[in-house]
């Protein structure tokens, strides 16, 4: 049998009652992810090195020395995360035959909990897209819908969670790539504060905007990761100082005089499907009910989110891929005569569509004669879109839109239209380009497919996002709806 | 190292200088800055690019890099920027080089040169900015170690901390450019900022060249001279290439702005490639490290520690010592020789004689040890303590010459070593005058040939005395006896 | 007027060391097109006096102490390589078109 995988706390009462353990719980998974191979979450798994880490946590917990509530919990780690003797490959043939020599600092606090991490999760290459398609491994499939993209860029670790592979997963999220595949995969999925949770280790794509954040079913299992995750670390120098809070301490179910703003421009009837607009309403009705404020809300400069990201993203990008040349690891081309050569045969080669798109539009607006028309001035509006938050969050709490226009849209429906990709970003980058926090959390459904709820928040103010979204799953249970299980 | 004007042309040179900081780690990760060890043994995922590796700043290389700013006269900002330099080569790794480029480290400072011996003229040559950044590694193309098909990469240089200095186009000869150099040089060691050894390219020079009509005011067309290794192979390239660009001009055709390459071998510089195909390194702020910032305190703290430059230094010693120009360079040429010096100086009535015997013996006597004054026995109050024995006529300049290298070696006081050695001057005058009977009986014959007249008898019997007495005998005693002894 | 053209597309792409198919280039250059049509929409925007953001976070870069801690081991450093000459990396013979 292999039942999906209840939340972690859940399975942690499971665990203290004896009726399971952690063997039987990543032995479960493993079933599972093999039955359920069709979907593509997974790029690799750690089969043997996961059953003999459970092990280990079971004698730990026999010997009453746990290390963490995470403590023999399996869970996904996206594959732009390196982890030491294992491969990364951020789905780029560029990346192929590489085994990382050390840990993310994500994954190392991950393993010091005792988290059990039970495989690597499918990307579009370098992160580098909304739907998962763009993947040397090939896509994977949205579990509500085998037809349908789960979202990207970190949909593989959004549908291992949906599908109930795994509790929880970890993705990055640099335009909307945790929050956009969670909403379209029906889960919890937070993109912290820029510098919350450390960078090292983390496959870059676009450095001023990438941020490492959790997935799980619930609020409070998020909570419980981020606790792990978050936290100073001097070896980013961009990582926080801050403290981190005991999110989970901040779930009171209690929203009573909370504001929630609710900014115009991302409830406009244009360019969002009508339906997804029906759910979010009804969220906020119902966050009303249980007591909360809704003001309107303004962020005049949203409408020049998309632009000004897919400058900045891809200048980033174009210079974080250099490092790929077939000097020092990953593929080279054979037979090439001359440096010259071997660089430009290894780096067509190994690059996908998608890559050299972002890798040609970054060098042209870096070059010269076009930086100050274009990048600069990208970096300009980046200052009013910040100014846009801190103006908004003097007179609410929290902001709450959708997280995408629209539901989960079908595969290769966008392949084809770069741009039209990008535009379903539209609600997710300017979280990014402002460094707050985010979090998508199921709100119902549309044309039968999931539909997120995003809450956004003042910089470091995960708490508040994390007890918000807690309120709302205390009186919904949407969350606890299942994909179909495949015949 | 007087220049000799162009007879045609006003030479124009603008030098860009590379210094390697001192210090134990790399500028951006924890691996060792070590000089000639196995290939990629000084390497982590930082300096070698892995995905997912950040670089994380040396607090070390930033202070040696306002020290060095303030020791030139710059100012220093209290917010510069890091920036990527996006170009492709094997030896850099992230295929971008971290360094500063819109908001560097300092700006506007000034050098100050000696343009002669006895620097008599000097001129203050101005500094246009000072960046930080980093090193590359090591591509050997060198059959010999890499084979015919392919070349090797070592990348225990990469990101060794680099200090870029880069001065006006306010030179106006090769030999003025060496004088930049040196002067720069021997500040950033005084400095202990670097040890600016060019052997291990700690030091290394770029140049831009251009000739104009003598009373031109506009710049003519520049070219690049890269890597020129040491002060004799910079003089001979920039020499060149005015050989060049003269026979170009006087031909009545263009410069055309390019690369150069110098080949000593037969003294001629040749074009390495021209800036039709320029770089576009597509600069942009690297987004992994925030600006950094140096509070005005910092800065003044920094300024506060500087030890008094050279330049001012050289002034002081001839203003207060009375010294000539020539020994107050030498002796401002290292921080500790300058020290020694007036220590001692202060310690001993004349200057001048310490000066002496420093430059003279001190300093050779370190030389045939190839030792370094550092590690010496010699304290300077023990030179001084010498010098007044010789002033007293306890013991002879002669024989205290030799103790120096003794002193150097073993410390000790001179006073017991003079003891030691029986050396003590003998200014007894009952000793002397029957020393002086007994020589002047001796030689009849030359005292006959003084008293008709022969006054270089007089020292001839001088040394004769000298010799009886084993070189103690105070010699200004021995004449005015001798000479006393000769009247009748 | 077009905002890129193809030669440009094969400039920027030789800067980034890649290499297009005729059709790529065609291609991208179609594509490029439309995406820097739609983000000059930013040229309307008066930015004038308004200073870029480079950083989302507003802190100052941290400073580490000059501390030496042991690097990668040698093999473990080169065990990705494709190419090694012992400790060495190999890469084809660097040609004059390579030093551009
Ligand atoms: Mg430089
Ligand atoms: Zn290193």
């Amino acid at each position: 049998m292999t039942e999906p995988l209840s939340p972690i706390a859940t399975l942690r009462r499971e665990l203290d009652a004896g009726t399971t353990s952690s063997r039987k719980l990543v032995e479960g998974a493993l079933a599972r992810a093999g039955r359920l191979e069709s979907l593509g979450a997974f790029v690799g798994l750690r089969a043997e090195a996961a059953l003999a880490e459970a092990e280990q946590a079971d004698a730990r917990r026999g010997r009453g020395e746990l290390r963490s509530p995470l403590d023999g919990i399996p869970l996904a780690i996206k594959d732009n995360l390196v982890q030491a003797g294992e491969p990364t490959t951020c789905a780029s043939r560029i990346l192929a035959g590489f085994v990382s020599p050390y840990d993310a600092t994500a994954v190392a606090r991950l393993r010091e909990a005792g988290a059990v991490v039970l495989g690597r999760t499918n990307l579009d290459e370098f992160a580098m897209g909304s739907s998962t398609e763009n993947s040397a491994h090939g896509p994977t499939r949205n579990p509500w819908d085998a037809e349908r993209a789960p979202g990207g860029s970190s949909g593989g670790s959004a549908a291992a969670v949906a599908a109930g592979i795994v509790p929880a997963a970890v993705g990055s999220d640099t335009g909307g790539s945790i929050r956009q595949p969670a909403a379209f995969c029906g889960v919890v999925g937070m993109k912290p504060t820029y510098g919350r949770v450390s960078r090292y280790g983390l496959v870059a794509f676009a450095s001023s905007l990438d941020q490492v954040g959790p997935f799980a079913r619930t609020a409070e299992d998020c909570a419980l990761l981020l606790e792990t995750l978050a936290g100073h670390d001097p070896r980013d120098s961009t990582s926080l100082p801050e403290s981190v809070p005991r999110y989970r301490e901040a779930l009171t179910g209690d929203v009573s005089g909370l504001v929630i703003g609710l900014p115009r421009e991302y409830f406009v009837e244009e360019g969002v499907d009508p339906e997804v607009l029906a759910v979010v309403r009804q969220a906020v009705a119902e966050l009303e009910r249980a007591g909360a404020k809704t003001r309107e809300v303004s962020l005049p400069h949203t409408r020049h989110a998309i632009a000004t990201y897919y400058l900045i993203a891809p200048a980033e990008a174009s210079s974080n891929l250099a490092r790929y040349d077939g000097v020092r690891y990953g593929h080279r081309a054979s037979g090439a005569e001359s440096l010259g050569a071997m660089y430009r045969r290894t780096r067509s080669e190994g690059f996908g569509a998608e890559v050299k798109r972002r890798i040609l539009l970054g060098t042209y607006v870096l070059s010269a004669g076009y930086y100050e028309a274009y990048y600069r001035k990208a970096m300009q509006v980046r200052t009013l879109l910040r100014r846009d938050f801190e103006e908004a969050f003097r007179g609410c709490d929290v902001l709450l839109t959708p997280t995408a226009p629209e539901v989960a849209f079908r595969l290769g429906e966008k392949a084809a239209d770069p741009l039209r990709m990008y535009l379903s970003d539209v609600y997710t980058v300017s979280a990014n380009l402002a460094g707050v926090p985010g979090v998508s959390l199921p709100g119902g459904f549309a044309h039968g497919m999931p539909v997120g709820l995003q809450l956004l928040g003042r910089a470091l103010d995960e708490a508040t996002l994390l007890r918000v979204a807690d309120a709302y799953q205390r009186r919904t249970d949407w969350h606890e709806c299942r994909p179909p299980e495949p015949a | 190292m007087s220049s000799h004007p162009h007879p045609d042309y006003e030479v124009v040179i603008g030098l860009e200088v590379h210094v390697q900081l001192r210090t134990e780690s790399k500028l951006f990760c924890r691996c060792a800055v070590r000089y000639g060890d196995d290939p990629n043994h000084h390497a982590c995922p930082v300096c070698l690019a892995l995905p997912g590796a950040l670089p994380v700043l040396n607090g070390r290389a930033v202070e040696l890099g306002v020290r060095a700013a303030l020791a030139t006269h710059c100012s220093v900002h209290p917010r510069s920027v890091f920036a990527r330099k996006n170009y492709f080569y094997p030896d850099l790794p992230k295929g971008y080089q971290i360094s500063q480029f819109e908001e560097p480290l300092a700006t506007e400072g000034w050098l100050e040169l000696e343009l002669d011996e006895d620097g008599g003229t000097t001129k203050r040559v101005g500094l246009t900015r000072i960046h930080m950044e980093e090193d590359a590694g090591k591509s050997i193309h060198d059959t010999a170690i890499a084979g015919h098909e392919g070349s090797h990469v070592d990348l225990n240089r990469a990101g060794v901390p680099l200090l870029e200095i880069v001065s006006e186009p306010a030179l106006r000869s090769p030999e003025e450019a060496g004088a930049y150099l040196r002067s720069l040089r021997q500040l950033l060691r005084y400095v202990d900022v670097s040890d600016a050894d060019m052997e291990k390219g700690h030091f290394r020079c770029d140049a831009n060249l251009s000739l104009r009509p003598h009373g031109e005011t506009t710049l003519g067309t520049r070219t690049e001279l890269k890597n020129l290794n040491s002060f004799r192979f910079v003089e001979g390239a920039l020499h060149a290439e005015i050989v060049r660009q003269a026979a170009l001009l006087d031909a009545g055709e263009r410069i055309v702005q390019a690369t150069m390459l110098y080949d000593p071998a037969a003294n001629r510089t040749r074009v390495m490639r021209t800036k039709e195909n320029a770089d576009d390194y597509r600069y942009f702020p690297d987004p992994d490290l925030v600006p950094l910032q140096i509070e005005v305190e910092a800065v003044e703290g920094a300024r506060a520690q500087l030890p008094e430059l050279p330049e001012d230094r050289r002034r002081r010693f001839r203003e207060t010592y009375g010294l000539s120009a020539y020994d107050a360079r030498l002796l401002t040429e290292s921080r500790a020789l300058a020290d020694f010096f007036e220590t001692a100086a202060r310690e001993h009535a004349n200057p001048k004689t310490v000066a002496n015997w420093v430059l003279r013996d001190v300093l050779q006597a370190l030389k045939e040890r190839d030792a370094a004054l550092e590690g010496a026995r010699l304290s300077p109050e023990a030179l001084a303590a010498l010098l007044r024995l010789v002033d007293e006529g306890k013991v002879t300049a002669a024989n205290a010459r030799p103790l120096v290298p003794e002193l150097l070696e073993r410390g000790g006081d001179p006073l017991a070593l003079v003891r030691e050695r029986g050396l003590e001057a003998v200014s007894d005058t009952g000793l002397l005058e029957s020393a002086v009977d007994e020589i002047i009986a001796a030689n009849p014959e030359m005292v006959e040939r003084f008293k008709a007249g022969e006054e270089k008898i007089l020292n001839f019997l001088m040394g004769q005395v000298m010799k009886r007495t084993r070189g103690k005998a105070d010699p200004g005693a021995v004449r005015r006896i001798l000479a006393r002894r000769l009247e009748d | 007027m077009a905002r890129i053209t193809r030669e440009e597309v094969e400039r920027i792409a030789d800067l980034a060391r890649l290499t297009l198919t005729p059709d790529e280039a065609e291609r991208m250059t179609g594509e490029l097109e439309r995406i820097l049509e739609y983000v000059a929409s930013l040229e309307a925007l008066d930015t004038e006096g308004v200073e870029p953001t480079s950083h989302a976070s507003p802190m100052r870069t941290p400073l580490r102490e000059d501390r030496v801690e042991p690097g990668l081991d040698p093999d473990r450093a080169l065990a990705n390589a494709p190419e090694r000459d012992g400790h060495a990396f190999v890469v084809p013979k660097v040609i004059a078109e390579d030093e551009a």
